[in-house]
């Protein structure tokens, strides 16, 4: 029943949509309902579409779902590992600069991926690179960055 | 540049070691050392936010004051504009509100002041330092150069008698000051102005094709974005809402002129946190009137097609005071808020 | 016309003097990095510039403005074709095509391809400015709301045709894209739509947050799936093109050279919705459609001639009316009204000589990027080089900065890592992309265009039959969808009938 689950998404999603539309605040000038009535029609035409393809996929049940095999082990990890790191570089982007929270990202990052092995490189490579792009954007650009 | 902010900033947390009463400083030694007489200010890099995106009227001010500052030698620190656009002006004023000292300025405009009563901001003025109103520019009305209408009371008249025969293009949403000025001139001229039809374009330049086009009957911009078309006879400005008639443009008459009594600035200024220091106050007062004066900001002003309209911090107040009691009326008027 | 060409030879000489040379390749120079790097775009160059354009002769600042707006154009496709990253939405067109060929070992061909594209598309657009920029002016003016609407519907549609097998997966993306563009505040009624109270959402959702999101930060997600992808044992292959392949680009470039000019000058259109038409009009013409998509060299440069043109033409709205059409040329032109000048209708009277330099520079510019953009690939196919596993890391810190320059503001850091997740999806689940990003970029403005046309038509068969250009466009529509399946059908008769 995997296959069904994005049909099933789409099909909540523009119902979440549509009811979130209705409930917009109505328009104090002109036609009150004017701001909705675009969202209505994409929601709308969303629900249809959502529907044909949940059909279209009803229709291939049987057949096993493949789209996700690559998903295994190890490059999960690594998606959800650099997911979090980015999560985590957003928090703390503002708190500590760019230059510290780039060095500490991107060390991270590289250790994850590149391998604790080359640590040596990893360290120089996220030092450099993050000097070299903080003075080629705050300096060189005059770009504000915290 | 490097060893230049790296001392700024060093120089800065001595500064800051010393004067601010809640850091607990073993270290009080001034920078200057003369106390009384030498307030010391700016101690660091000068931030100009610009609420908007760079290509506005607010990018263009803080861009202009970040060079004629640094040019004129009225502050001898770096200084940088800050683009934090959203929410017309929301973001980059929320982001003011932030900062405690006056090393943080912002430019403004009427938004400050409409968007709370709009309901879309719980910021207003009275949350911030008011330190200048800068400079105005005039709102016109324009039509097609074959149009019917030879002047404003003319388009005035018309929608008095059904106020939906005419679409008015205005950008970029609606309670801003060209929809604003349009509406209390038309209120003034006895309109029901809640039944206008108003069509809200992207920008001026917009608003100016559908003119051109024939896609709108009336528009409604400022002076600047109209003044080339009209010039050109491309199109034709038949009222302003300034004060006089404005230079190069003796042809078109103000709406005074034409017996509604109505003077509409589009005005531009500068604020800064809330809890600024008096000397702070003091210092931007001198610094931004020097700056008005200069010959660098009355030819970017010119330019711009921007007339000087400096108020000083206490003048600015009391204006914004009064321009909060206008808007307020204004909207109700326009049927946005009740 | 004799005038003309004396105004010509003079603006010529003045764009020759060695420091309007100096600032063409300066801008170049500048443009083509800048378009390389997801999210800093020409826009964002220029505003920083312009403290420095305070003291320019106005001349010498619009050509160095200029240079830097089509160099981006140039450099653009670099980072499409060899990452599958385009820095901005003229360059999304390009990684149909250009990134199969780096996969293919033809990375340098593909550069190559499009930088000779870019410069065809930049010269003729140059000359196409010098013959029709008064008349294409009037032209635009005859767009209104119901005929931008059909536009941008027309070119959602073409773009949703692409994806033929996936004809509903297309149009659910496009569908997902509209609704990103409805978040914000309706212009308008000033009513707040899905902003949940967040002040920075109330200005919509930044398409090019959604661009670097599902382009570079799924890209690099993605690319973990094989991250020891051993590269082609041939490599870069040679850098230069064959006669083969010249030949079955030549008539797509010049053809679409007028289609991106003319999309250029309308207003508020613009070289993401240029290139895509020019891509998806390439496809349908093409007698084998289903090599593109896998790295045909006809589907690099057609879009490539066709953005560089829409560039050029971009400046007619904004020189003759002053009018912006885009986002880099109302930076452009705020900058130069700071230096005293006002483009409009007045222009090419007042300041002839400047209009003329103007027109010149941009000639000697494109002549410039072309052999900077060949210099810069034997250098830029050596990213390739450096190991994935080091390189995509690299490539996300640059997705954060350049998302940071958009609004200065870490909200957009949220939005951009969802958007990542949504592209990885998107990708296993074989979901197209382009209608999505095309959607978000063009959907506001259709919205805007829509509800203005409901205003001023009294209903909808009134807006589809405005004027002869939305009759056209309304034809053009339903044809880009059912164009595909008729080839099909009709291949199938033939197959039958055999």
């Amino acid at each position: 029943m995997a296959r069904l689950m994005m049909p099933i998404f789409f099909i909540t999603l523009s119902a979440v949509y549509l009811i979130l539309t209705f409930g917009l605040t109505r328009s104090k000038v002109g036609d009150p309902n004017g701001p909705l009535y675009f969202p209505a029609l994409i929601g709308i035409v969303l629900l249809v579409l959502s529907v044909i393809y949940f059909v279209q996929e009803w229709k291939k049940r049987a057949e096993e779902v493949t789209e996700f095999k690559p998903l295994r082990g190890n490059v999960l990890i690594l998606i959800v590992a650099t997911l979090l790191l980015s999560l985590l570089y957003t928090l703390v982007f503002e708190r500590l600069g760019y230059l510290i929270s780039t060095i500490l990202f991107l060390g991270c990052l590289l250790f994850i991926v590149n391998g604790p092995k080359k640590w040596l490189q990893n360290v120089i490579i996220a030092v450099i690179f993050s000097f070299v792009s903080w003075f080629s954007f705050a300096k060189l650009l005059s770009i504000s960055l915290p | 540049m490097r060893q230049a902010s790296f001392l700024f900033l060093l120089t800065a947390v001595l500064f800051l070691a010393a004067c601010s009463s809640d850091t607990p400083s073993s270290d009080s030694r001034s920078p200057t050392d003369d106390a009384g007489e030498a307030f010391n200010f700016p101690t660091k890099e000068i931030e100009i936010i610009a609420p908007a995106t760079p290509g506005g009227g607010w990018d263009a001010t803080a861009r202009s004051m970040q060079k004629i500052l640094t040019d004129e030698g009225l502050i001898d620190q770096n200084i940088i504009v800050v683009n934090k656009p959203g929410g017309g002006g929301e973001v980059g004023w929320q982001y003011l509100k932030s900062k405690e000292d006056g090393h943080f300025i912002a430019i403004n405009s009427s938004l400050v002041i409409t968007n709370h009563l709009l309901g879309q901001s719980e910021l207003t003025y009275e949350h911030f330092t008011p330190l200048a109103i800068l400079s105005t520019e005039w709102i016109s009305v324009a039509v097609a150069p074959d149009s019917e209408f030879k002047s404003g009371v003319d388009i005035m008249e018309k929608l008095k008698a059904d106020p939906k025969s005419l679409k008015i293009a205005v950008a970029p949403s609606l309670g801003n000051n060209d929809h604003l000025a349009f509406v209390q001139a038309a209120k003034l001229y006895g309109v029901d102005v809640t039944q206008l039809e108003f069509m809200i374009y992207e920008s001026g330049g917009d608003v100016v094709t559908a003119l051109l086009g024939g896609h709108v009957d009336v528009a409604t911009m400022s002076v600047s974005e109209a003044k080339e078309q009209h010039l050109a006879g491309k199109l034709k400005m038949v009222a302003i809402g300034s004060d006089a008639p404005v230079e190069g443009l003796e042809d078109v008459q103000t709406w005074t002129d034409q017996g509604i009594d109505l003077v509409f600035p589009h005005w531009r200024g500068v604020m800064g946190p809330p809890n600024m220091s008096e000397e702070e106050v003091a210092f931007w007062d001198e610094t931004l009137h020097q700056m008005t004066e200069s010959e660098a900001w009355k030819e970017i002003l010119k330019n711009n097609e921007w007339t000087p309209f400096y108020k000083n911090s206490s003048e600015t107040v009391a204006f914004l005071q009064e321009q909060t009691t206008r808007y307020e009326q204004l909207i109700m008027d326009a049927g946005l808020a009740d | 016309m004799g005038i003309e060409m004396q105004y010509f030879m003079e603006g010529l000489s003045s764009a020759l003097q060695p420091i309007n040379l100096l600032w063409v390749l300066v801008g170049g120079f500048l443009g083509t990095i800048v378009g390389m790097l997801p999210g800093i775009g020409p826009a964002t160059a220029i505003a920083i510039l312009i403290p420095i354009t305070f003291g320019m002769n106005p001349t010498s600042a619009l050509i160095l403005m200029a240079a830097i707006y089509y160099g981006a154009m140039y450099g653009g496709s670099r980072s499409s074709i060899l990452l599958n990253t385009p820095g901005d939405g003229s360059a999304i067109a390009a990684t149909f095509d250009g990134y199969p060929m780096a996969r293919n070992g033809m990375a340098g061909q593909a550069l190559t391809i499009s930088a000779i594209a870019s410069f065809i598309g930049g010269i003729l657009g140059t000359i196409g400015f010098i013959i029709l920029a008064k008349p294409l002016a009037e032209f635009a003016l005859k767009f209104g709301p119901a005929e931008y609407f059909l536009l941008f519907l027309f070119a959602l549609s073409a773009t949703v045709s692409l994806s033929k097998d996936h004809m509903v997966k297309g149009f659910i993306a496009m569908m997902l894209g509209l609704m990103l563009s409805t978040v914000g505040i309706d212009r308008q009624t000033g009513v707040h739509r899905f902003t949940f109270d967040i002040p920075q959402l109330s200005e919509g959702i930044d398409f090019l947050v959604v661009i670097i999101g599902v382009y570079a930060v799924s890209e690099v997600l993605y690319n973990y799936l094989n991250l020891d992808w051993i590269k082609n044992k041939n490599k870069l292959g040679r850098l230069w093109i064959t006669k083969e392949q010249w030949k079955r680009s030549k008539w797509p470039i010049f053809r679409n050279v007028p289609i991106g000019f003319l999309i250029g000058v309308l207003p508020g259109a613009g070289g993401a919705i240029a290139s895509m038409l020019s891509y998806t009009m390439e496809r349908q013409l093409s007698k084998e459609p289903e090599r593109f998509g896998k790295g045909a060299i006809e589907g690099v440069a057609a879009p490539e001639s066709s953005n560089n043109a829409a560039s050029v033409g971009a400046f007619i709205p904004m020189l003759t009316m002053g009018v912006p059409g885009s986002g880099t040329t109302a930076v452009i032109l705020g900058a130069l009204i700071m230096l005293g000048i006002r483009p409009g209708p007045l222009l090419f009277e007042h300041n002839p000589d400047m209009v003329w330099t103007f027109i010149n520079s941009m000639l000697v510019g494109n002549i410039f990027l072309i052999i900077i953009n060949i210099l810069l690939i034997g250098l830029l196919v050596k990213i390739l080089d450096t190991p994935p596993r080091i390189l995509y890391p690299l490539i996300l810190i640059l997705a954060f900065i350049g998302t940071y320059t958009l609004s200065y503001s870490v909200i957009d850091f949220f939005i951009l890592i969802i958007f990542g997740i949504i592209g990885l999806l998107m990708k296993l689940l074989h979901f197209p992309i382009a209608p999505l990003i095309l959607a978000v970029i063009v959907g506001s403005e259709m919205e805007q265009n829509f509800r203005k046309s409901l205003i001023a038509y009294d209903g909808v068969l009134d807006i589809l039959l405005a004027s002869p250009i939305t009759v056209t466009l309304c034809i053009l529509t339903i044809l880009s969808i059912i164009y595909p399946f008729m080839l099909s059908w009709l291949k199938n008769l033939k197959t039958h009938q055999a």
